[in-house]
């Protein structure tokens, strides 16, 4: 089984009414590679992920999570998002409920976990993210950051197959970037296959396989880091780069 | 407090009970029939979706005394049932309040953010349960206010079921007053009752609002 794919994108396009958002995206993310997507705003990066566990629809093309077509009507979507961990550029944790409840509630009803066990991995979670002594606060008393670090736990309490990063660390105030990335590290270090789109150039240099650049709807270029950063071959990625990067 | 009310006390307040349980049982029915046309709503469900569309339109379009008067008079004759003014005027209530609460509870629905629902259906959860579970528990903290709101206004609006002949609060005051015409004795008791009755419920709302109330 080795040889299917996590992730396999083919030739994608989608629409929004009448503008194209993606116009014949192809790539593959194998077990255990960390990708990064980065590219212009409005370049169709977050729209791309979140094709990736159908929470938007895509008008042709396929894409396979380890062998299944996401967009084909049998595909049982809430169990193939289950194998997928996502992690949102404004955090989205539940307002109403604790930290804890937080990253159990899904491993109670999508799992079928017995609650103790949930709580149980919810601790373990928390306590991986540095974040044991707030299980019980609310989402609102906490920081940017440390609203992060509990969306990635809540991801992480459904053992998934990969993760999904959209922007996890652009509503974030400077100080609080680096424990996000941190504990993103950490994740990459533990061989989860990731797919993280960022504008984090230090992360990619440190931790992505390959870095994949988009813009207007298109993926532009698709290479090893080294060689992304290095020697970009197209135009647009080195003026992307020259723009981003520090001098 | 003046003769005229003293010496009708236990009818009077027989009046006032009626009010506070019409209202009771309307808020529990109306409550309950609004949580569920406006969730058809929200939810875009097809033909019941457009049917609770037609039914609110139907009864915000429409006066109470003739909802009261339709379910006193014409859907007993329609559906070939027997009814009391009591309970005519309940199921009145129910439909006429549950139509308005419906919408209120549409919007709250609607007031939680796409984004977050799409985080909740990104972790497996399936529709029903993300509704369930995380958009009705912030919508129905946010609606607190507005609900309560209409409960208010329902409790007033019970003092039109004496026109069908229930004697609640307005309809035992008007017997009284029919026998000993002391208008402004009756009627200035009547209303400061309402008052408080009105001032009452808008506390309780207000301490929910405070106890539930989603801060972000």
């Amino acid at each position: 089984m080795s040889d299917v794919p996590t992730i396999e994108v083919r030739d994608l396009h989608k629409k929004y009414g009448k503008t194209p958002v993606l116009r014949g995206c192809s790539m593959t993310v194998r077990r255990g590679e960390v990708v990064v997507v980065c590219g212009p705003s409005g370049s169709g990066k977050s729209t791309l992920i979140k094709c990736i566990n159908g929470l938007e629809p895509y008008h042709s093309g396929s894409i396979k999570v380890e062998g299944v077509e996401v967009g084909a009507k049998s595909t049982d979507l809430p169990r193939l998002r289950a194998r997928i961990g996502m992690v949102f550029q404004h955090f989205e944790l539940y307002p109403h409920m604790s930290v804890l409840d937080n990253v159990a509630l899904a491993q109670i009803y999508v799992l079928r976990r017995r609650r103790p066990d949930a709580y149980e991995r919810a601790h373990q979670l928390l306590a991986r993210v540095g974040l044991q002594d707030k299980s019980n606060a609310m989402p609102v008393d906490l920081s940017g950051g440390q609203q992060q670090r509990v969306a990635i736990a809540r991801a992480l309490a459904l053992d998934p197959q990969a993760m999904l990063f959209d922007e996890p660390t652009s509503a974030l105030d400077p100080e609080m970037i680096h424990e996000v990335l941190q504990v993103m590290d950490e994740l990459a270090a533990d061989g989860m296959t990731m797919v993280v789109v960022s504008h984090e150039m230090g992360f990619a240099r440190r931790v992505a396989d390959r870095v994949v650049f988009m813009d207007a709807g298109e993926i532009v270029e698709d290479a090893a880091t080294e060689v992304f950063f290095s020697n970009p071959r197209t135009p647009r990625a080195a003026e992307f780069l020259s723009k981003i990067l520090p001098h | 407090m003046p003769d005229v009310i003293l010496q009708n006390l236990p009818f009077l307040l027989h009046g006032l009970w009626t009010t506070i349980d019409l209202s009771l049982w309307t808020i529990l029915g109306g409550t309950l029939l609004g949580a569920a046309l406006g969730t058809i709503r929200f939810v875009r469900a097809p033909v019941l979706g457009t049917l609770s569309m037609l039914f609110i339109e139907f009864i915000r379009g429409t006066p109470l005394l003739v909802v009261l008067l339709i379910t006193y008079f014409a859907l007993p004759a329609l559906l070939g049932y027997r009814t009391t003014a009591y309970k005519a005027a309940l199921l009145g209530f129910v439909l006429f309040i549950g139509a308005y609460l419906a919408e209120d509870f549409r919007s709250g629905l609607r007031s939680v953010r796409p984004s977050l629902i799409q985080a909740a259906l990104a972790t497996g959860l399936n529709r029903w349960q993300v509704l369930r579970l995380i958009v009705a528990p912030q919508a129905m903290r946010s609606v607190i206010p507005s609900v309560f709101n209409q409960y208010v206004r329902l409790l007033k609006f019970t003092s039109v079921a004496s026109i069908i002949g229930v004697t609640e609060l307005t309809g035992a005051a008007l017997l009284v007053n029919a026998r000993q015409f002391h208008p402004i004795a009756i009627l200035t008791t009547i209303a400061i009752t309402y008052l408080v009755l009105c001032y009452g419920l808008s506390l309780v709302g207000r301490a929910l609002y405070a106890h539930f109330g989603v801060k972000t």
